[in-house]
């Protein structure tokens, strides 16, 4: 059984979730220096951590008839929300929070990027960052409806919503073994909802950087912030729905979910600079016809298994 | 110690570069990206998220204006600089990053919202009008004055913004149109070239292509000057057209991984291009070549997200006037990069050959006739044609993967003007 | 703190649905009526009943974002953005708005609401669970069947083109003319 942690988890769970981050940020800054011929040090990691000053330094953007309230609180809610959805991921032994509904809890954070990645595309009143905005929504139209049924496969199997206990139910026999369609889903999902690498589409280069086009300053360091603590909260996600949470030989519970985490995140950030982006037209019809169905039967294996137990 | 200090070292230290070329200033632009490259600097692909607008090429008077306003869309601190040779430019980049460090914080800053070039509603407006602080808009940012222009009291037209018109679309349904402009400045945009779509949803309905006047005095395009000099009667070696070619279409390639977002792909294609205009043999560039042919060019990914967008029959490229590798590949994009690839792949084999080039031999966009005009004039015809009835995210596509060279065009601005 | 969370956000649903008459900009009329079904999604959670709360909220969000993109679709003249009205028939809606209000707070008051007996349920998701997918599962399957067939029923009638403007007249042809290609490639 998972425990809720003592008050102070509510700090150290975010400080975890931004040191994962971090890493992500350096690791995907050594691939990009092997790729454009620099050396990979220390210091090449570390680079990109310049952009913290550099943006508090930066003067925030204004634009004429822009809708600055709405704007803000797009900006806000996606680091926001990728820290709330990090609330009921257990860590080892512990979650903050080990809500009874934890799965649908970290769905619908997720599904509040929409809202905030909309808004930060609609605010600014520039074409580009709009364009932005609805790519972001036609992405998620596609990618939400099979990461749901990635997330219920899991939470199917194990017979609970609780994150804690799909953890618990995975005796030795990680999900990602047996439901394979699902935690590929799954991770693709993630890097959707962290709109990064092959799903960057709504920040796409085609249209200037998209929903991130228009924002400069702190703004800009919170949308981005926000990806990469999205990305992590994804990869930490993975664990306990599919590679059996904190368990593991001779480790402590905790070293074991923070290895595991890292190891998911290596995969994705490697996948980052290796694909093209995912056009969203193209992607809503593959998702829809293939996807869907693929995910849908993948539910009904877990489903079969339960009723037959 | 002080506050402001520290953030702008960080700036300083790495700052985001908007570089954008006139016609003219390949040469520049290339020495430029290489640079940036290699020492880290991130390229800016909008001026909101730069911090230095460094010009590549020499003073083009018609692309004044589009350079102010990206100019005045820069947050602060900023630093402005332009660099006409390639060898100005670690001069310039340096002064830049100096300038940086010492700026003296964003209170002081003369700063102006503008509407972004390319990415506003409207490049129209923005210019010149008065700013005043509207009374019915919240500052929730606690930001002070908010962007409001003038132009309240017009009930027709808020904030002094044009409306937009109505059409049917294909569907037959009744949709507003979106007028965006693509350039004159974008990142992997041929520079100085502006495409006004008209789009609903986001579907383009209706493309102009325009052209700035060109103030005089642009010598041959880079990419196609061993041509120009062996037109003009001097010995050159077939090679060094095939060093050009390939690099040319490295350049292209480059261009096009980008706008589809494959980072890694972009990157080598560049670093391909960078080592083929250094000189390197073509023993040590085979093997590199030869792999980032088979990666991208067997890439089921990039062909299931490019096929199908922009497909031009031979026949119509022949119509167009159009004799480069865009008329061969005789279909759409995925046919285009392949060509290139092909055509990367055959000339680093021939970067050694030393028998005189012949002034007929395909350039790097076709052309080949001695007295012919450049060949991107005919690459922006028939750009009309495909992108009308594409999506926005098609658009981009097609238009790398046909490439036009904004130093031809440069060339022959007077011809396209006339053409359209 | 058990009576003040729900008084909050009751107090807050209400805000939102009355700023959706105060605004003057869709998106913003929208947001304020996402920010009033959220706060009655907290409501629901308050009152015991996590699964639906938190599905609340996310569907509400879904739906919202989704209405926007349609408004986008229609009308791009940069956006929503420019002030305009959103009251139709502001006397009626004011008049109808105002006596559903006064009927539903009547009802607070009138009905005669029935003791606790027993405890609650550990999970009640489960309860919800049994409530909608036991007896009434043919329901929900029915319901779900019609919105469907609803929703495909209203794109086949708005959309012009048909089968034969998409095939062609040769029935076994299988790609569709379509202007522009999806993923699948049929």
């Amino acid at each position: 059984m998972t425990e809720t942690a003592a008050w102070w988890s509510l700090l150290a769970a975010p400080a975890l979730l931004l040191a994962g981050a971090v890493l992500a940020v350096a690791g995907d800054a050594l691939l990009a220096a092997r790729d454009a011929g620099r050396p990979t040090t220390v210091r090449t990691a570390l680079r990109p951590l310049l952009e913290v000053p550099r943006l508090l330094a930066a003067q925030p953007r204004r634009l004429p008839a822009a809708d600055r309230l709405l704007w803000r609180l797009g900006v806000v809610s996606v680091p926001v929300a990728a820290v709330l959805s990090a609330l009921v991921i257990p860590f080892g032994g512990t979650a903050v929070a080990d809500l009874s509904v934890g799965v649908v809890w970290f769905n619908a954070m997720e599904v509040v990027t929409w809202g905030g990645l909309w808004l930060a595309g609609w605010g600014p009143n520039a074409a580009f960052s709009l364009i932005g905005g609805y790519r972001f929504v036609a992405q998620g139209l596609a990618y939400e409806l099979p990461l749901m049924f990635a997330l219920l496969s899991a939470a199917t199997a194990a017979e609970s919503l609780r994150v804690g206990d799909i953890a618990q139910a995975q005796h030795g026999l990680w999900f990602a073994v047996w439901m394979p369609v699902a935690f590929a889903v799954y991770l693709a999902g993630v890097l959707a909802f962290s709109f990064l690498g092959p799903f960057r589409h709504p920040a796409g280069e085609d249209i200037a950087a998209g929903v991130l086009g228009e924002t400069s300053g702190v703004d800009r360091l919170l949308l981005e912030a926000g990806r990469w603590l999205w990305l992590t909260s994804g990869a930490a996600m993975a664990v306990p729905l599919f590679l059996g949470g904190g368990s593991g030989p001779g480790l402590p519970g905790w070293a074991w979910s923070s290895l595991k985490t890292l190891a998911v995140l290596a995969v994705l950030v490697w996948v980052l600079r290796r694909m093209p982006v995912v056009r969203a037209d193209r992607y809503v019809e593959f998702a829809w016809v293939v996807l869907v169905p693929l995910t849908l039967v993948q539910v009904l294996v877990p489903a079969l298994l339960v009723l037959g137990r | 110690m002080d506050l402001t200090a520290l953030p702008l070292r960080a700036a300083a230290a790495r700052p985001h570069v908007l570089l954008v070329s006139t016609p003219g200033g390949t040469a520049t632009r290339l020495a430029a990206e290489r640079q940036l490259r290699l020492q880290d600097l991130p390229r800016a692909r909008t001026p909101a998220e730069a911090d230095i607008l460094l010009v590549a090429g020499p003073e083009c008077r018609g692309l004044r204006p589009a350079i102010d306003r990206l100019w005045q869309s820069l947050p602060a601190p900023r630093s402005r600089a332009c660099a006409d040779t390639p060898g100005a430019l670690p001069e310039v980049l340096a002064r830049c990053r100096a300038e940086l460090a010492a700026s003296p914080g964003r209170q002081h800053a003369g700063h102006r919202h503008e509407n972004p070039v390319g990415g506003g509603p409207d490049a129209e407006f923005g210019d010149g009008r008065d700013e005043h602080d509207g009374d019915d808009e919240d500052s929730g940012g606690g930001h002070g004055g908010h962007g409001g222009h003038g132009g309240h009291g017009d009930s027709e037209s808020p904030w002094g913004l044009p409306m937009a018109g109505q059409g049917e679309d294909r569907d037959g349904l009744l949709l507003d149109q979106l007028h965006v402009p693509l350039g004159p400045f974008l990142a992997d945009w041929p520079d100085a070239l502006t495409a006004r779509l008209t789009l609903q949803g986001d579907v383009v309905q209706r493309l102009e292509v325009e052209w700035p006047p060109v103030g005089g005095g642009v010598g041959p395009p880079f990419w196609g000057e061993p041509w120009a000099r062996a037109i003009a009667g001097e010995r050159v070696d077939a090679g060094e057209g095939a060093r050009r070619r390939a690099a040319a279409h490295a350049d292209s390639l480059g261009r096009l991984l980008a706008v589809a977002g494959w980072t890694g792909a972009a990157t080598t294609a560049r670093r391909l291009r960078d080592d083929l205009l250094d000189g390197a043999s073509s023993a040590e560039l085979r093997p590199g070549v030869r792999r980032f042919a088979r990666r991208v060019g067997r890439s089921r990914t990039l062909h299931w997200l490019t096929r199908g967008a922009g497909v031009l029959t031979a026949g119509a490229a022949q119509d167009a006037g159009m004799t480069g590798p865009a008329a061969r590949a005789d279909g759409d994009v995925p046919a285009r990069y392949r060509t290139w690839l092909a055509a990367l792949v055959r000339d680093v084999d021939r970067l050694a050959d030393r028998s005189p080039l012949d002034p007929a031999e395909e350039g790097p966009r076709g052309g080949g006739a001695p007295d012919g005009p450049w060949p991107s004039a005919a690459l922006v015809r028939v750009l009309p044609g495909l992108l009308e009835g594409a999506e926005l995210a098609a658009a981009r596509l097609v238009v790398a993967s046909l490439d036009p060279d904004p130093d031809e065009l440069a060339a022959v601005s007077g011809e396209v003007g006339a053409g359209d | 703190m058990e009576s003040v969370l729900p008084a909050v956000l009751g107090v807050l649903a209400l805000a939102g649905g009355v700023l959706v008459f105060r605004c003057d900009s869709m998106a913003r009329a929208t947001f304020a009526l996402l920010l009033s079904l959220c706060c009655v999604g907290g409501e629901v959670a308050l009152l015991g009943l996590p699964y639906l709360g938190v599905v609340t909220v996310l569907m509400m969000i879904m739906e919202m974002v989704v209405m926007a993109v349609f408004m986008i679709a229609y009308m791009m003249n940069p956006a929503g953005l420019m002030p305009m009205s959103m009251l139709h028939n502001k006397r009626g809606s004011l008049a109808l708005s105002a006596a559903v209000f006064a009927a539903l707070v009547a009802a607070v008051f009138l009905v005669p609401w029935p003791d606790r007996r027993g405890g609650p349920p550990p999970d009640t998701t489960v309860q919800v669970g049994r409530a909608l997918m036991g007896g009434q599962m043919l329901t929900m399957i029915v319901l779900g069947f019609v919105l469907l067939a609803t929703m495909v029923g209203a794109t086949v009638l708005a959309t012009r083109r048909g089968r034969y403007d998409r095939f062609g007249d040769a029935l076994d042809r299988r790609t569709p003319r379509d202007p522009v290609g999806g993923g699948v490639g049929r």
